[in-house]
């Protein structure tokens, strides 16, 4: 009796993280993908399902109804938006790496008295709005904001240089609210690095910075590759910024997604660009979690 | 009309206040916002003892899709123009019975003639507001750079012998494609209201010739801008134009350098501009529709909504109500424009799906450098 | 194998050759971690092939003194030499000595033999040399099925011996050695015990090892340094250290001994004659430490070299307590006897079980006398 009921309490354990999963993620995910296959018409809701029941299904998928997929290709600010969309978001992944890796090994090597405080930090903007420091930003990188006044001010710059509305301002942006999730894995994986293995390693025949390449950083690939994953997958599919900062250059996918949700009211369109996302950036999950489960393995 | 992203962001819930507050009388508005004297909201609570749960929102676009996607829980909602034409056709808004809202008599039936083009019969609206969009300058600084400037034709801000003179001073228009590209075709001599795409196509040609003179495509910012100085022409609504322009008269109290003084002046085109119609309509799942009716009729109370205007500056659709309306904004003729002006104004009817596509594209290539 | 080397060991004690120069020289080294002294004026040879052991108990300062001679701390007054040239201002990868770290200190993302090869790569040996140099080290070790393991698939006795083929792939005239065996289990242990020994006369090295383990030090080691709170407390060969400690520190961490304070009362001729009040005992020594009439010094006696009967012996006076016997501790090859002295205090004698029965066995509760020669044991004077 009692195993009885210890086994239902344990389905039930085990059973919550994946009714979790069904109702937020698999769930919406199907009601997305079947307005994708719907065609857009002006009515209540804005589209007509083509498929209309499983019956239905075995009868149409012959003829299924990827138009909307098919237009993904056929008109090229799609492809154009996917592609500057990967672009932005990887490279401004690169970035955030070298201005995160000595972040995070400054924090990983100070006195440990220190490292909450420093952790704190990195934290702290967290405690507004994302919102509003990317508002923020607009003020700074005005014509006539901080930046500008600072840079005419010591001289760099004769005449203030446009930051808002071009791409310089995305990629700001982007490294700006997502680098605290670049940081942080690095730190952690650095942090737990046993200090030790650097005076074996120096102690074997290296200089300070071999051992580093050689011991350090590989070790610490595990925080590379999670903190470049936290980044990426997210700027790929960022609206906000390119919204406030970028300017009518600046085409990513998320803006284009929003003008065909917004602007052309096609819900249908809208959700083809967003599964067709979605699978696109499944890849590099999977490739991340492998990475994962191995790190993981290693016991590191 | 205004695309901002902080009120689609802030605006998000909507008080679902029915059934709980059995007792209490409330009607839910959705208004667009800075559109209103909120103390006509208090004295219609006084006078009718329901409560108004009022919400705002400040892009067209956002109140479509959350009326399509259904349960807004307003009451009251105000679109354009053009979406109401087309959020019509969906079925969305409930048929208004006329014989509550006793009100309706005092309405300017050159407006609500107008209005018909989107709501044929007008069945389902009553206007709030209209005004048109027009062209906002900084006078000081269009003068200096252009002597002769034609502060009465879309020469000013369209053609590029003038515009590109301004560069430096600052351009913006305003983030809408309905509005700027039948403002392109007007002035090319294009019907304003074509929809085909070679007449749109011909409009964003055009435009590439003016493109590197302007600075930005934004709703709302120019206001501010155009007031402080940092730009010196927008094309956007008039009513905004005269709120820059009030604001820039509130600041030249307190600058002494004559220089720094800022005069904002706002041209309506003689080639004609896009007059544009902000209306009441009630949604099909409105729980309170018996208030939504008590205050659509209490908001066409000439007095009411002549207080209104008097706050926002725009005209408004009750002629009776001219009579209450503040002489300095009745006969501001870029406020109130002469029936004559008005006759050379133009509506466009709603784009249809594949016409909206491809405005879309055309107005993406249009911003584009 | 060990047994072999006896021989070979007692030859070999270059401390007692005045000729001889010793390769590493701490000289007056002190290292003060903010003001806590950490190793306190510590002066000391070692010399070239010889198995030196570093003894005391946890944070004495052992392995901060063998972390300055590899490199990675630098010593707050004196200096360090090896092979005549000072270390100051050297890098840890310039020093010719390599150490086994007491975590092992593996690299967790390399095979086996990539952390062997490590210190070879770094030194850019031919490729050649460096695959036949790892695969003599695997053999050495007995590891040359785990060459493609990682570390985290290995027990912990094979680490500890990657650890150490790590170390010793370089040849280094030294190796440091942290209390390498300190996670093996006690067999394991006193097997790769006699390994090292082996391996350090094979390759001719010069090996500084750490401990807290006494029977590990007296096992391995050419010469002992025992230390407390950083200071060298006494420096000798393992049966010096066991018969003759120089303190009742050494007696006492080295090693199960008897301990009796008493006041010197005679010196003459190589005898030294004490009182000691509890017990009450007089006790003659043959002993020339440096003490005088009147002053307090201790007597300290194995137990193994007590002797205990039911019988009193000749001469009561001397040399000579008595008690009750109320423990008996039996560790297979010798039995340990507690006794309670009926003048207060508890003594302890040894005893080996050299034959099965024994006619009158001592058991619990039997009145005994203890008694020890006068050559037996040692007088202390701190
Ligand atoms: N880097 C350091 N900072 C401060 N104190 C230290 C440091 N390293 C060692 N100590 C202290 O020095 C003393 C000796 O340490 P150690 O040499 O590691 O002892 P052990 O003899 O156990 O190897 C200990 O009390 C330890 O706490
Ligand atoms: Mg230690």
């Amino acid at each position: 009796m009692s195993t009885e009921k210890s086994r239902s309490g344990r389905f039930l354990l085990v059973g919550i993280p994946y009714a979790w999963m069904l109702v937020f993620f698999l769930v919406p995910f199907l009601i997305v993908a079947k307005i994708s296959l719907s065609t857009s018409v002006m009515a209540l809701p804005p589209y007509a399902p083509v498929v209309e029941s499983l019956t239905d299904l075995w009868r149409k998928i012959g003829e299924f109804s990827f138009f909307n997929y098919l237009r993904l290709v056929q008109e090229s600010i799609y492809v154009e938006s996917y592609l500057s969309s990967l672009w932005i978001a990887f490279s401004s992944t690169v970035i955030m790496l070298f201005i995160a890796y000595p972040l995070a090994y400054g924090m990983a090597r100070a006195p440990k008295a220190w490292r909450p405080t420093l952790l704190m930090l990195v934290i702290l903007p967290f405690w507004t709005s994302f919102l509003i420091r990317v508002y923020a930003w607009i003020g700074i990188l005005a014509d006539e904001g901080l930046l500008n006044w600072l840079l005419v001010s010591l001289r760099v710059v004769d005449e203030p240089i446009t930051f808002l509305a071009t791409q310089r301002a995305v990629y700001i942006g982007i490294i700006y609210s997502y680098l605290p999730f670049m940081v942080l894995p690095l730190y952690s994986s650095l942090e737990k690095m046993d200090e030790t293995l650097l005076e074996a390693a120096q102690d074997l025949g290296c200089t300070s910075f071999q051992a580093f390449w050689r011991v350090t950083f590989p070790l610490s690939i595990p925080g590379v590759i999670a903190g470049s994953f936290l980044v990426f997958i997210p700027a790929v599919g960022e609206f906000v910024i390119p919204d406030l900062l970028g300017g009518s250059d600046t085409v990513m996918i998320g803006k284009t997604l929003w003008e065909e949700f917004f602007n052309n009211r096609d819900w249908p369109a809208a959700s083809a660009v967003a599964i067709t996302l979605l699978l696109l950036l499944v890849v590099p999950i999977v490739i991340f979690q492998n990475a994962q489960a191995k790190a993981q393995e290693a016991g590191r | 009309m205004k695309k901002h992203l902080i009120a689609s962001v802030f605006v998000s819930g909507v008080a679902m206040a029915t059934g709980a507050a059995a007792q209490e009388k409330v009607v839910n508005v959705y208004n667009w916002s800075d559109y209103i004297d909120e103390s006509i909201l208090e004295d219609f609570t006084k006078e009718t003892g329901i409560k108004v749960k009022y919400d705002v929102f400040d892009s067209n676009e956002l109140l479509e899709t959350k009326l399509l996607a259904g349960k807004t829980g307003y009451d009251v909602v105000v679109p354009s123009g053009n979406f109401l034409g087309r959020q019509i056709q969906t079925g969305v808004f409930t048929p208004l019975d006329k014989s509550k809202l006793p009100n309706l008599k005092y309405m300017w039936p050159v407006v609500t003639d107008i209005l018909a083009k989107y709501d044929p019969g007008n069945k389902y609206s009553v206007n709030y507001m209209w005004g048109t969009t027009g062209i906002g300058y900084n006078v000081a600084k269009v003068k200096e750079r252009i002597p002769d400037a034609p502060l009465d034709s879309w020469k000013l801000a369209l053609d590029p012998e003038y515009v590109l003179k301004l560069k430096d001073c600052g351009v913006m228009m305003l983030d809408a494609p309905d509005e700027i590209v039948p403002a392109v075709m007007n002035y090319l001599g294009i019907d304003p209201d074509s929809k085909k795409p070679e007449d749109l196509k011909k409009a964003a040609e055009y435009f590439k010739k003016i493109r590197p003179a302007i600075r930005k495509f934004h709703s709302s910012e120019y206001i501010n801008a155009l007031a402080n100085g940092d730009v010196c022409l927008v094309i956007g609504w008039s009513g905004d134009i005269k709120q820059a322009a009030s604001r820039a008269e509130e600041k030249n109290k307190t600058v002494t350098d004559p220089k720094k003084k800022v005069e904002i002046g706002y041209i309506i085109p003689k080639e004609g501009a896009y007059m544009f119609f902000d209306n009441f309509v009630i949604p099909k799942d409105a729980k309170n529709v018996e208030e939504a009716y008590a205050f659509i009729n209490y908001m066409m109370k000439p007095e009411v909504i002549a207080k209104a205007s008097n706050y926002v500056k725009y005209p408004n659709g009750n002629l009776e109500s001219q009579k209450y309306v503040d002489k300095a904004v009745l006969e501001d003729k870029s406020v109130y424009p002469s029936l004559e002006t008005m006759k050379k104004l133009y509506v466009i009817s709603p784009f249809d799906q594949k016409s909206q596509r491809v405005l879309t594209q055309v107005w993406r290539d249009m911003k584009r450098k | 194998m060990a047994k072999t080397l006896g021989p070979v060991r007692r030859k070999f004690s270059p401390w007692n050759d005045p000729t001889a120069k010793p390769l590493i020289e701490f000289r007056n080294v002190v290292k003060r971690f903010g003001d806590f002294t950490a190793v306190d004026d510590v002066s000391l040879g070692i010399y070239e092939r010889e198995f030196f052991a570093l003894l005391g108990p946890s944070g004495c300062g052992k392995t901060t003194l063998m972390r300055m001679l590899a490199g990675f701390e630098h010593p707050s007054e004196g200096e360090i030499r090896l092979a005549g040239a000072s270390l100051a201002g050297k890098q840890p990868y310039e020093r010719p000595v390599n150490m086994m770290f007491q975590s092992y200190a593996l690299f967790p993302h390399m095979s086996v033999e990539k952390n062997i090869a490590f210190g070879l790569v770094m030194d850019k040996m031919p490729k050649g040399e460096i695959e036949t140099r790892v695969q003599e080290m695997l053999k050495l070790v007995k590891l040359e099925k785990f060459a493609k393991r990682k570390p985290h698939q290995l027990s912990g006795g094979q680490r500890q011996r990657v650890a150490l083929a790590r170390s010793l792939a370089k040849r280094p005239k030294v190796l440091l050695l942290d209390e390498p065996l300190g996670a093996l289990d006690k067999k394991l242990r006193e097997e790769t015990q006699f390994e090292l020994m082996d391996l350090q006369q094979e390759l001719g090295m010069t090996f500084l090892i750490v401990t807290h383990d006494q029977e590990e030090a007296m096992t391995v080691a050419d010469r002992i340094a025992v230390m407390d709170h950083g200071k060298l407390i006494q420096v000798a060969g393992p049966s010096e250290i066991y018969e003759q400690p120089n303190s009742r520190y050494v007696a006492d961490f080295i090693g199960d001994i008897n301990i009796v304070e008493g006041r010197v009362t005679a010196i003459d001729g190589g005898l030294i004659r004490m009182e000691a009040a509890a017990p009450r005992v007089s006790i003659v020594m043959e002993d020339d430490a440096a003490t005088s009439v009147g002053a307090t010094a201790w007597m300290a006696v194995r137990p193994e070299k007590v002797r205990i009967s039911h019988d009193a012996p000749i001469e009561t006076g001397v040399n000579a307590v008595h008690g009750e016997v109320w423990d008996i501790g039996y560790i297979g090859d010798t039995s340990v006897y507690h006794v309670k002295l009926d003048d207060g205090g508890t003594f302890r004698a040894a005893v080996a079980n050299v034959s099965r029965t024994v006619e009158r066995p001592i058991g619990w509760d039997d009145r005994v006398w203890l008694t020890w020669s006068k050559t037996a044991g040692v007088v202390l004077t701190a």
